[in-house]
């Protein structure tokens, strides 16, 4: 009997085998993490994840969706039935406008993941991870870091400027008012000036094709500089990359928008894609697929604005026509030819007929051809008025697409003349990598509201040159202000 | 305690009690002695002869009472003379009158057939009835006797301030229990389970193969071995489980065997269970011309018969009946082999048991076999031990998700077979959905569990009162789940066969310490309960699966057969809960009863600040019939009790790992090589803890005509605090929320029980009602917001969790009416035969994001259950009929039959649409591209009453069954009536989470069952 009493209390004085704090066996926390240079290249693996997560996501037709469907060139097409995504088309969309939202969610989700890669790798013990890699993966997280700075101070105008991931909860941590648009650029700059330290692209091997090199860091740049109307620098760093002769104009149009092509010679920095490896395919390649041709199974969703005349602007003989634009296609399943409106094509991958969500198609956010007109611009305002160089960068890229030489059609001309023939060109090269809308508003509100009325969007007014501060922020945040020009609306 | 003081309902508590008090002491003011006799006496049960304390004694026709001791002793030393009558009684014994004569005298009471006897299990004990000072509810047997495939399924109607909504129909499918209304917005709301002593809380959990309605894990738990079920319902019940109490606890006991009783029984049923109703839809001539119309209505220049001629559709006739080709009537069986006996020192009940339900739904069903071994013995005079053991097998074949959606939605012009006689793909027009009928029966949607549960205990008698008492127990459960989809199904012909396979295992071991000491001395009774416990629970789930197969024949079961592999997933979680806790009973002379409790849990769920929290209560009673200056009345009033208690429980229902800095994992296109990246998905809130309920309780017992007739009142009020909400926080902080405490809501009610006997003898009659009011109210939610919508919902201070939030329709539009009316329609261009809404914001303008409103809430006014049991001759016949009175359900499935589009399926009432000719002010006009308007018109009042169950049996007489000892034949139904004015399928299954109760779209329809069966004991 005694032993029995013993063994109870032995019981029941045994301490507790089991411990009160949490260690997850299948998730990792932040404390355990960042320690060596394969975790500091997961962090930066994470931030490129960032430029799309989803279906529906910043390189991965949200642009189209939340901001291009405001220009003279799209509009909601017949099967984007959200009234939210009208409502931009239409031009009536407010700051509880959800795509819009999206923008800034989405940008600031993706720089705070920069921000926790920057700050974090260089956290790492010396000696766990090689210096070089070290640089190199910061850099990386800069630049993506000001691609999408960039992006918020164009939509956006002054915006909160975050480089930290908040340290706690506390309103401190949580509430950041808004820097001037002049602080976001320095910072722009800042960090793009840094990723220029990047690899070259050759310097790259073979399993890190797809990365950030000194030629993004510089091209985003030059447009950076663009952007700011600061032509010298424009007009300096689009002739440094030039001059490097790291990218070159492929022959063929048709191989920007080819698969087995990618990451060629003309791409600069683009958002991968890949259909059916159990990763992402391009969106906006069953977007713009017509939904009426049986076995095509397009959406249709992100359609041409007619009015604004953008398929008629191309002339017979460009090589761009083709590839931009589709207007008949043979159903897979009855073998009819079926002929339907102009229907935007960049994205339709021909080895995933029927499911475009798994298009193969990479969206390039910036290319060579870019380069060039960026460098006929900036040297046109610089000079007031184009050299031979800038006829020629300009003419490289027509000429690449059969279309005669400006040159050649309209020698001599001034240099407003010249402005408004880069900026057609940029908007014929670049339809649907989303550039419009950033083109329409670079040139100030009249120039914006001008394009868009005469293109039948009457509701176009100056404050549209910016999207409002997302509601839902001012709501939380008491340390943020409306962009005056959207107090009322 | 400083939080509980400034509370102003503690001071009305303090309030009652300081009532309480001058009162006990009035009725302590002795009157004036004047001797003329002495007596002495004890009052024993008549059966046991054990003394009875606290008896009440009282001389007929005076005032003058004392009460019986703790050996049952009394002393009368009064003016009376002898000979004088005595009234003696005690709670749950018949009230006797005997003569005392002068010589010392035993009083036998004989134990009346009471509710107020019986044993009620609580949180780490027993108590009687008589004694509770809580509130805790017992579910009465014959509802357990329910063929149901899960326990919680018999807590319908049973027991008040319960509420308890079927979330499916399917086989083997879930309910989901409200004690007292849901207090928390975000964290679980389901009660704890705590069965022979190991608590779950009850949440389906597998790999995540699985689509459709997951199986509820409580159906491994083999109904038939239950013995009793009790609902622990206030603070002062609850407390002692601490951090999980908050949303109440069933406490679930199974059978054991009886000394000296030997016996094998069998116990078998057999029953056809059906469709209760169809939801009514066009045929194919009336969806013909719909569709006719619908094209007409877009583009008039193409004619009226853009889709059918007058001559093809006069061909056409009813079409395919979708429903009938999926349901069907679906056999149920339940058999039962249990041993179970035993002698005074040692008893067992073993059982066996199969259980096998058929879905209404073709291809889904849901069967267990289970083992249980229920054993105590006393190997020492001074040691108890005992061991509860189950083991169980469930396989179920489950709906996938959607099925009931597309078989309504499916044109009934669209056939099930194609020419050649394959199963068509999908629906041939614009809105695309798989074939049902394809789906149910080619797609393979499989789980199957395995679970061991078990507690073993060793109780050791120290001295006297003192009991150690160790357990130990464990709950051990391996899913699986398997999914097939072939490719000659429509989902299948993308990925030509998917094949997909999980596994998830979870194991949880428990053990508790506990010491209790009980003495009674004098007039004092003392109970004290203290002790340790430790629970641990781990959980792994990993799955595969691949796509891409030569033939469907070998399903998931090759998957390396297929040429894509589905990245494999694999996952672990863990939780640890420690927990001290410790309560004391009191009560003097069975009349002034006192409970306090304490626990503290420490959970590895929450932040690191903030690990352990206290859990606290007090409650007092008073048994006022036991006051000897109520004896005059007792002749009318058998029992009076009032009841008060107050406390704290807590909820942390929140998953794990919620306070961390965790990262997921994404990965990136590099090269032709996907690198994987890992991504914060929080930021770490260090103070995360719990959600903390207030409840104060108050109630009342009355028994009357020898308790024949007992009520039970209960009042209370809870307030949940410190919500655990996902609060918004700035994007800018790169994350949209994060899990704070934040917010609070509370509920109160009413809870009436009525229980009576209304026939005692060779007939018997009796009857149970309960009714039970909540309303349940935000209070805040949290940095200052007033609202927020979460889909057709709204959460809103002042206003009830479930508010559904929408616009309100304003009848149609009518020719000539578009100038005037036509903003209201929320069309660009507007045309006759529009819905039209209401403009709630006043703008002139309708838009479905401004212009709603607040229009309908799920949760009822008033639900209730009412149980009438006869018995005559061996004839036993038992009714239970249930309802609820004023909640709302929004009708999903009526809202995407009622576009219109002729894209798929329709609602009868398109019959009446608005056409031309018929300028309906209800119904709109068929139109190709309706946007979809949640209005009102899908908010439908959700009250019903029903004839929950009604079993009749049979005991033939001993002289037909000779040698065996009992043979009881019973018949019985369940839902067999309703009454209720919802159009859906069953007013009573709707799903949703707290925010979104009272939901239906695409949920299994319960059915109506009948069955017969027959209990043989040997």
């Amino acid at each position: 009997m005694k032993k029995i009493y013993i063994a109870l209390l032995l019981v029941i004085t045994a301490a507790s085998c089991s411990r009160l704090d949490e260690q997850p066996e299948a998730v990792i926390t932040s404390d355990n993490f960042y320690k060596n240079e394969a975790e500091a290249t997961a962090a930066v693996t994470a931030a490129y994840r960032k430029l799309y997560e989803t279906g529906q996501s910043l390189y991965n037709s949200l642009f189209q969706i939340g901001v291009e469907m405001a220009t003279d060139d799209y509009e909601a097409g017949p099967r984007a039935r959200n009234a939210h995504v009208r409502a931009i088309s239409g031009l009536t969309h407010d700051a509880s406008n959800d795509r819009m939202e999206q923008l800034w969610k989405q940008s600031y989700d993706a720089i705070n993941v920069s921000n926790i890669a920057i700050d974090q790798i260089a956290l790492i013990r010396k000696g766990s991870i090689n210096e070089t890699i070290r640089t190199r993966l910061i850099n990386e997280a800069k630049f993506l870091r000001a691609l999408h700075y960039f992006n918020l101070v164009r939509w956006f105008g002054a915006v909160p400027l975050v480089l930290h991931a908040p340290a706690s909860l506390s309103p401190d941590a949580l509430y950041v008012e808004k820097a001037p648009e002049q602080a976001v650029y320095l910072q722009i700059i800042q960090d793009l000036q840094d990723a220029e330290h990047l690899p070259a692209p050759a310097e790259y091997g073979p399993a890190d094709i797809g990365r950030a090199t000194a030629g993004s860091a510089k091209s985003l740049l030059a447009k950076v500089y663009l952007t700011k109307k600061d032509w010298q620098l424009a007009a300096d760093k689009s002739k440094e990359i030039i001059d490097l002769h790291w990218y070159e104009l492929f022959e063929n149009f048709a191989d920007v928008f080819n698969v087995a092509k990618k990451n060629g010679k003309e791409h600069i920095f683009s958002a991968q894609f890949q259909g059916n490896a159990a990763y992402q395919g391009n969106s906006l390649a069953s977007r713009s697929a017509p939904n009426e041709v049986p076995g095509i199974n397009g959406d249709y969703a992100d359609a041409i604005h007619k009015q604004g005349g953008l398929y008629e602007s191309f002339g017979e003989g460009d090589a761009r026509k083709a590839v931009t634009f589709v207007t008949q296609m043979t159903s897979p399943t009855d073998g009819k030819l079926y002929t339907f409106e102009p229907h935007l094509n960049k994205y339709y991958d021909p080895a995933v007929v029927g499911s475009q969500g798994e298009s193969s198609k990479n969206l390039p956010i910036i290319r060579y051809a870019e380069v060039l007109l960026i460098y006929a611009e900036a040297l046109n305002e610089v000079n007031h008025g184009p050299s031979a160089a800038a006829y020629d960068a300009i003419d490289a890229v027509r000429q690449r697409s059969n279309v005669p030489r400006l040159q050649d059609v309209a020698p001599g001309l001034s240099a407003d003349n010249f402005r408004d023939s880069v900026f057609q060109e940029r908007r014929k090269e670049l339809v649907y990598e989303y550039q419009r809308w950033f083109d329409l508003v670079r040139r100030g509100p009249d120039y914006y509201v001008k394009v868009l009325k005469a293109a039948g969007k009457t509701l176009a007014a100056p404050r549209h040159i910016h999207f409002p501060t997302p509601q839902r922020e001012l709501n939380l945040n008491p340390k943020l202000k409306q962009d005056p020009l959207w107090v009322n609306y | 305690m400083r939080q509980i003081l400034r509370d102003k309902h503690l001071l009305k508590t303090g309030f009652f009690l300081l009532f309480i008090f001058p009162v006990v002491l009035l009725a302590q003011t002795p009157g004036t002695p004047l001797i003329n006799s002495h007596l002495t006496g004890v009052v024993v049960d008549a059966k046991t002869h054990e003394p009875l304390p606290g008896a009440v004694i009282n001389i007929k026709g005076t005032t003058h009472g004392v009460s019986a001791d703790a050996a049952g002793r009394f002393t009368f030393v009064t003016g009376q003379k002898f000979p004088y009558i005595l009234i003696v009684s005690y709670v749950g014994y018949r009230r006797l009158e005997i003569t005392a004569n002068g010589e010392h005298i035993e009083i036998p009471l004989e134990p009346a057939q009471s509710q107020l006897n019986d044993v009620v299990v609580v949180g780490y004990g027993t108590q009687k009835k008589s004694d509770l000072t809580g509130a805790i509810a017992a579910v009465s047997g014959p509802l357990l006797k329910q063929p149901l495939s899960s326990v919680d399924q018999a807590l319908k109607g049973a027991v008040a301030g319960v509420q308890v909504t079927q979330t499916s129909g399917q086989p083997g499918g879930g309910v989901s229990i409200r004690v007292r209304g849901g207090s928390s917005i975000q964290g679980g709301n389901e009660p704890l389970y705590v069965i022979d002593g190991f608590p779950i809380y009850n949440s389906p959990a597998g790999p995540g193969i699985l689509t459709g309605t997951p199986v509820n894990p409580l159906a491994s738990i083999n109904p038939s071995d239950i013995e009793s079920v009790d609902i622990l319902k206030d603070a002062s019940a609850t407390a002692i489980y601490g951090s999980r109490g908050a949303n109440g606890v069933v406490i679930i006991t199974t059978r054991k065997g009886k000394a000296d009783r030997n016996s094998i029984t069998y116990e078998g049923s057999y029953g056809v269970q059906s469709l209760r109703k169809k939801i009514d839809v066009l045929n194919a001539h009336d969806f013909a011309i719909l569709r006719n119309d619908a094209f007409y209505d877009t583009d008039p220049s193409k004619g009226k018969y853009q889709y059918l001629s007058q001559a093809d559709i006069d061909k056409l006739g009813a079409g395919t009946d979708w429903q009938d080709a999926a349901f069907r009537t679906a056999p149920q069986q339940n058999h039962q082999l249990s041993v179970s006996g035993g002698t005074a020192k040692t008893r067992y009940f073993i059982s066996g048991n199969y259980f096998d339900q058929t879905g209404i739904l073709k291809n889904t069903d849901f069967s267990r076999i289970g083992l249980r071994a229920n054993i105590d013995a006393q190997p020492y005079d001074k040691l108890k031990i005992g061991a509860n053991l189950t083991v169980s097998k469930s396989d179920a074949n489950v709906a996938p998700s959607g099925i009931i959606t597309s078989l309504l939605q499916m044109p009934p012009t669209a056939t099930i077979y194609d020419a050649s006689g394959n199963y068509t793909l999908r629906n041939p027009f614009e809105n695309i959905f798989a074939n049902p009928i394809a789906t149910l029966q080619e797609q393979i949607n499989k789980s199957t569990a395995n679970r061991l549960l078990g507690t073993a205990f060793a109780e050791y008698n120290l001295v006297e009162g003192l009991n150690l008492k160790v357990l130990l127990g464990t709950d051990v459960s391996n899913n699986t789940e398997k999914n097939y989809i072939p490719a000659s199904i429509y989902e299948g012909l993308l990925t030509k066969g998917n094949a997909a396979k999980g596994t998830y295992n979870s194991y949880s071991w428990l053990n508790e310490n506990t010491i209790s000491y009980s003495r009674v001395f004098h007039r004092h009774s003392l109970d004290v309960l203290a002790g340790f416990t430790q629970q641990e629970f781990k959980s792994d789930v990993t799955r595969a699966g691949a796509q891409r197969f030569v033939t469907d024949e070998l399903t998931y079961n090759n998957l390396q057969g297929g040429s894509t592999l589905v990245r494999p997933y694999s996952d672990a979680t863990a939780w640890v809960l420690h927990s001290y806790l410790s309560r004391v009973n009191y009560n003097y002379n069975s009349r002034y009863y006192f409970t306090a409790s304490i626990r503290a849990d420490g959970s590895s769920r929450f932040g690191k600040g903030n690990k352990w929290g206290y859990f606290p209560s007090a409650a007092a009673s008073w048994r006022v019939s036991n006051e000897s200056f109520f004896a005059p009345l007792l002749k009318k009033i058998s029992d009076l009790k009032l009841r008060a208690s107050f406390g704290t429980t807590g909820n942390l229902e929140i998953g794990e790992y919620q306070s961390l800095a965790t990262l997921y994992t994404l990965g990136y296109l590099f090269g032709k090589e996907v690198a994987t990246g890992f991504a914060p998905s929080r930021l770490a809130n260090d103070h995360l803890g719990w959600e903390k309920t207030f409840q104060y309780n108050g109630g009342i017992d009355i028994g009357f005509l020898d308790n024949r007739l007992l009520l039970t009142l209960d009042a209370y009020y809870k307030k949940t605090t410190n919500l655990l909400l996902n609060v918004e926080i700035p994007w800018t902080s790169g994350q949209a929320s994060s899990l704070q405490n934040f917010g609070s809501v509370q509920n109160k009610g009413i809870e009436i029980s009525v229980s009576s006997k209304n026939f005692v003898g060779a007939f018997t009659w009796g009857t149970d009602l309960n009714v039970s009011l909540n309303r349940n109210r935000v209070l805040t939610i949290g940095n200052g917001a007033k609202s927020y919508i979460s889909g057709n919902y709204i959460i809103r201070v002042g206003e009830p969790l479930g508010s559904f939030y929408g616009t309100v329709t304003d009848g149609i539009l009518q020719t000539g009416e578009e100038g005037k009316k036509g903003k209201l329609t929320g069309n660009a261009v507007p045309k006759p035969g529009d819905r039209l809404y209401k403009d709630i914001n006043g703008d002139g303008t309708f838009t479905t994001a401004a212009d709603r409103t607040i229009i309908g809430n799920a949760q009822p006014d008033f639900i209730f259950g009412l149980t009438n049991n006869f018995s005559w001759k061996g004839f036993n016949l038992s009714l239970l009929l249930q309802g609820s009175y004023g909640n709302q359900i929004l009708n999903s499935n009526r809202q995407s039959l009622e576009l219109f589009n002729g894209q798929q399926g329709a609602a009868a009432s398109a019959l009446d649409r608005w056409t031309p000719t018929n300028p309906s002010q209800a119904i709109p006009r068929a139109k190709l591209d309706p946007a979809p308007v949640f209005s009102d018109r899908f908010i439908e009042d959700g009250s019903f009453l029903r004839v929950k169950s009604i079993t009749l049996g049979y005991t033939l007489p001993k002289r037909i069954t000779g040698k065996i000892s009992a043979v009881n034949v019973f018949a019985t139904a369940q839902n067999l009536f309703t009454w209720t004015k919802y159009t859906g399928f069953d007013p009573e299954v709707t799903s949703g989470n707290n925010v979104s109760p009272g939901t239906d779209l695409g949920i299994y329809p319960v059915a109506r069952t009948i069955s017969g069966g027959a209990r043989i004991t040997f």
